[in-house]
């Protein structure tokens, strides 16, 4: 008897669990669900979260879908800007579920890797139109004011939302931003070069002015070296003549006996011009030499 | 009447090659990860299919020669037969061969192909991408769907055949043939989850297999290692080593308890499933399930949330509370969930590069040397050159809008503030995050100049940046707060060698103040020389002046005291002085007195000086 009533326990347990799986079911806050009956969806979404009773499957099915904001990225495209630039970009999307409904049966039961690539393919067409209206300089600029990338954010949404519109996906866009910006690598390749030069430049420019502002300096203190030496020369010159001016003033002496002056003078040059390796030859009526006249001669000299 | 039991073997083993060729060119057709795990495990069950039956025909044919003696026996008298040479049973010595030696064989080939395949198909299911063919898939799905309907249907006969009449070679080629057929409908479920969009679903089947052929492979390798051990009971019939436990189970799961009782009565020697414990586990295993059931359930009312989180309390799928740190209680699941998220921890992510452990260890960072996986952005570049010294030529190349590239290294921290909206308002809010981080980014450096942001750009670039991504993330609702965002390393790109440019402009401005610095240098050495040549200069005139003078004045005065002196004696005085002069003067001198006059003679004086003898040997040699 016990054991009949804890099998009745147990089948009943089970029977209530496998009961609440095939006749409830949640929807969580995060998310709205699309109940369909014999395939055909109800009027209304259940987007409010909550537990909800169903016919069990296959009378009545539930299709869950995440209507948070879902972002994905398309893919890093070359496009051509007004100016003929090529340029990568790759823009991210928000998006959400609108419509469940709506969006259930045009995504092979509600894919949301299929409405993505739907969006992907909408996203890029949207994508080169706007870019191909705008120079590089609407993208990338030194002045910030004139920087249009908000505004060209703002024409790719517009253009997809447009397009979503017309044909009521489900879906609507909640934002949608630049990700990536960049050059194709030929492109990237001769900005590295063209970075490089200008940075030769200055290169140059250091190596030049460095040799120059060198020059300049040693050339002005060569002038200035060349300054002093003249002033000091002139100081000497000035000075020396100060000499030779009181110098002159002992002049008015010799004058008392000029002969004997102008002898002592001649003597003093005498002195003065003669050195150690001087060859004097002189004949026997130069003083003292002239003492040799008497003596006898000498035969044998020649 | 006895069945044949070899036919049913070989039927068996018929099924499963035909199954086991069927499945595979099924998988190749359809690509499916699962199918490539059940056509391993169909092997493995041609494998084993193959051994019992022929385990079986050596079993039959020693009964036959067993038969063939006893009838001998009877028509020409025991004694002549009463020989207990083994050589006289060969169809009983081949049976006993075969038990001894290939069956451990072939038990450890099957260990090998079970480990050997779990591994191999791990890592290729990791690694593969193709997925399944998908315009293939629905055909797959059927035709596994029928080998699995076949397999049941002759493994759930043979199974039944074993167990009625205990033929134990029949049991593990029928289980395999069984499990084979929960095998291929797993397979098939794979498949239909792929369908039924659950991409993954292929996948998880096929590592569910290989942990299953793993299984198999440790139960094996257990198997191998206790039969050393096992007590050897003469008469006892030993279980083929090639039957598996597991694959038993998984087969018949109903007979967990009997196969667990037969392997520790098999193990120990004795009834361990006769022991009241087991018998009671037994009896009252419903209770205990639906205890152990209810246990479950009461233990999901009390949530423990730890230490820097914060959890969010779902009732029916509405948050209803956020709760803190500490012990709460809540409706059991399903109708109460809870979702936890580390609030305090402080999170991360990186913008503009990809952290390289390897790279990160290194102790200097240079810009020439890639330190991580960077990407180049994009940013403004005002005018090609800013040198003063540029030229005309300049202005035309600035008209144009000029870009460059730089890197940047930007890790990015923050905290979830709000619970709810973190969860509740985007999909991916981490996600989300790093690309509004990175917009932000890419939208600063687009409009700020290169050099700026090289040079002066950088301290005001983090509290702009940090401001811009929080607004980003209010503005969607995102509940986090940024902590910090740093601007670890910005520099040219590495590539290209754009970076040592950078560097050998700091080396050419080196070597720019360094000539400067030479030249002032020997500017002061050339000042400072001068100034000391003109004192010199100056100097030298004074004393020359201070000579002069003196000089002068004491000539005068010594003239004034010859004066008295000469007009006492005038030519005896002017001819003493004149001699004296000479001799002073002319001391030194050489001197030639010619003492004869009016001669023909011609004198010739050889006045050349005598050349030093160093000056003779000094030798002469072209100069390059």
């Amino acid at each position: 008897m016990k054991k009949n009533v804890l099998t009745i326990v147990i089948a009943a347990v089970l029977v209530v669990i496998f009961a609440l799986l095939l006749f409830t079911f949640q929807v969580r806050q995060s998310e709205v669900a699309v109940l369909t009956t014999f395939g055909k969806p109800a009027a209304n979404n259940l987007d409010q979260p909550n537990l909800y009773f169903k016919w069990p499957w296959p009378i009545q099915q539930v299709y869950r879908f995440d209507q948070r904001v879902q972002n994905f990225e398309d893919k890093y495209s070359e496009n051509l800007t007004a100016d003929n630039t090529m340029l990568l970009t790759s823009v991210y999307v928000g998006w959400k579920i609108s419509d469940a409904k709506e969006f259930f049966p045009k995504f092979a039961g509600g894919s949301v890797e299929a409405a993505q690539r739907q969006l992907e393919t909408m996203l890029r067409s949207a994508k080169a139109a706007v870019i191909g209206k705008h120079n590089l300089s609407d993208f990338v600029n030194a002045d910030p004011k004139q920087l249009k990338l908000e505004n060209i954010e703002d024409e790719i949404k517009t253009a997809v939302q447009n397009q979503l519109a017309s044909q009521n996906y489900g879906i609507s866009i909640d934002f949608l931003g630049i990700k990536k910006l960049g050059l194709p690598e030929s492109v990237t390749q001769t900005v590295f070069d063209r970075m490089k030069s200008e940075r030769q430049v200055l290169i140059s420019e250091a190596q030049f002015q460095g040799e120059a502002e060198a020059t300049k300096i040693k050339s002005a203190a060569e002038r200035q070296a060349a300054d002093v030496i003249a002033n000091a020369q002139a100081d000497a010159t000035r000075i020396e003549g100060v000499g030779v001016a009181e110098a002159a003033k002992t002049l008015s002496v010799f004058q008392q006996k000029p002969d004997l002056a102008i002898f002592l003078e001649q003597l003093k040059t005498l002195k003065s011009s003669l050195n150690q390796k001087s060859t004097l030859i002189f004949d026997e009526r130069t003083p003292p030499f002239s003492l040799f006249q008497n003596l006898p001669a000498n035969t044998q000299t020649k | 009447m006895e069945r044949n039991i070899q036919k049913n073997g070989l039927v068996n083993l018929a099924v499963a090659v035909l199954i086991f060729l069927a499945g595979f060119g099924v998988t190749v057709f359809a690509g499916s990860l699962a199918g490539q795990a059940a056509s391993i495990f169909l092997g493995l069950g041609v494998i084993v299919a193959g051994i019992s039956w022929f385990q079986m025909r050596l079993e039959e044919n020693e009964h036959s020669e067993k038969l063939e003696l006893d009838e001998l026996a009877r028509s020409r008298g025991q004694s002549l037969f009463e020989s207990k040479d083994g050589g006289s049973f060969p169809a009983q010595n081949a049976r006993l061969q075969f038990e001894k030696y290939f069956v451990p064989g072939f038990a450890v080939l099957i260990l090998l192909l079970e480990a050997g395949g779990a591994w191999l198909l791990w890592n290729w299911s990791g690694k593969n991408t193709a997925g399944l063919k998908e315009a293939n898939a629905t055909a797959a799905l059927s035709l596994f769907a029928i080998f699995a309907l076949l397999l049941f249907l002759i493994g759930r006969f043979s199974v039944t055949i074993a167990r009625l009449e205990n033929h134990r070679l029949l049991r593990p080629g029928a289980s395999f043939l069984l499990a084979g057929a929960y095998v291929c409908a797993l397979v098939a479920l794979g498949i239909a989850g792929v369908e039924a969009k659950f991409p993954r679903a292929d996948f998880w089947v096929a590592r569910g297999l290989c942990v299953l052929l793993g299984l198999m492979a440790v139960e094996n390798l257990l198997t191998l290692l206790l039969e050393i051990y096992r007590p050897r009971i003469k008469g006892k019939i030993a279980r083929p080593l090639y039957e598996s436990r597991v694959v038993g189970i998984f087969a018949q799961p109903e007979s967990l308890f009997t196969t667990a009782a037969q392997t520790l009565d098999y193990q120990f020697g004795f009834k361990v499933s006769e022991t009241w414990f087991f018998q009671a586990a037994q009896k009252n295993l419903a209770a205990l399930l639906l205890i152990q059931f209810a246990a479950l359930i009461l233990s999901t009312t009390v949530v423990f949330v730890d230490v820097g989180e914060q959890a969010v309390l779902e009732h029916f799928g509405r948050p209803v509370a956020t709760l803190n740190p500490g012990v709460h209680f809540k409706l059991p699941w399903p109708a109460d969930k809870i979702y936890r998220f580390r609030t305090e921890q402080i999170q991360s992510f990186a913008v503009g590069y990809t952290p390289d452990p390897q790279s990160e260890a290194a102790n200097t960072i240079l810009w020439t040397v890639s330190h991580n996986k960077e990407e180049n952005f994009l940013v403004a570049n005002r005018a090609t050159v800013t040198s003063q010294t540029a030229s005309g030529d300049t202005n035309d190349t600035s008209k144009t809008q000029s870009v460059g590239l730089i890197t940047v290294s930007i890790p990015v921290q923050f905290q979830i503030t709000n619970v709810t909206d973190w969860a509740y308002k985007n999909s991916e809010p981490d996600t989300l995050l790093k690309d509004l981080a990175t917009q932000e980014v890419i939208k600063y450096l687009a409009g700020i100049d290169l050099n700026d942001v090289l040079s002066q750009g950088r301290l005001q670039a983090t509290k702009v940046l940090r401001d811009r991504i929080q607004a980003a993330a209010n503005a969607r609702s995102l509940g986090a707060k940024i902590i910090f965002v740093g601007l670890q390393d910005i520099h040219p790109p590495t590539a290209g060698d754009v970076a040592g440019t950078y560097e050998k402009v700091v080396g050419a401005q080196q070597t720019k103040l360094a000539k400067i610095l030479d030249a002032k240098a020997d500017a002061i050495r050339l000042t400072a020389v001068s100034g000391a040549q003109a004192f010199t200069i100056t100097n030298v005139a004074d004393a020359r002046r201070i000579q002069l003078v003196s000089s002068k004045f004491a000539e005068a005065a010594l003239f004034t005291n010859q004066i008295p002196a000469f007009e006492a004696a005038p030519s005896v005085y002017r001819q003493r002085l004149y001699l004296q002069s000479f001799a002073d003067a002319t001391k030194g001198a050489r001197k030639y007195v010619l003492l004869v006059t009016n001669t023909q003679d011609v004198v010739i004086f050889d006045l050349e000086d005598k050349i030093r003898d160093d000056l003779l040997n000094l030798s002469i040699t072209n100069s390059p």
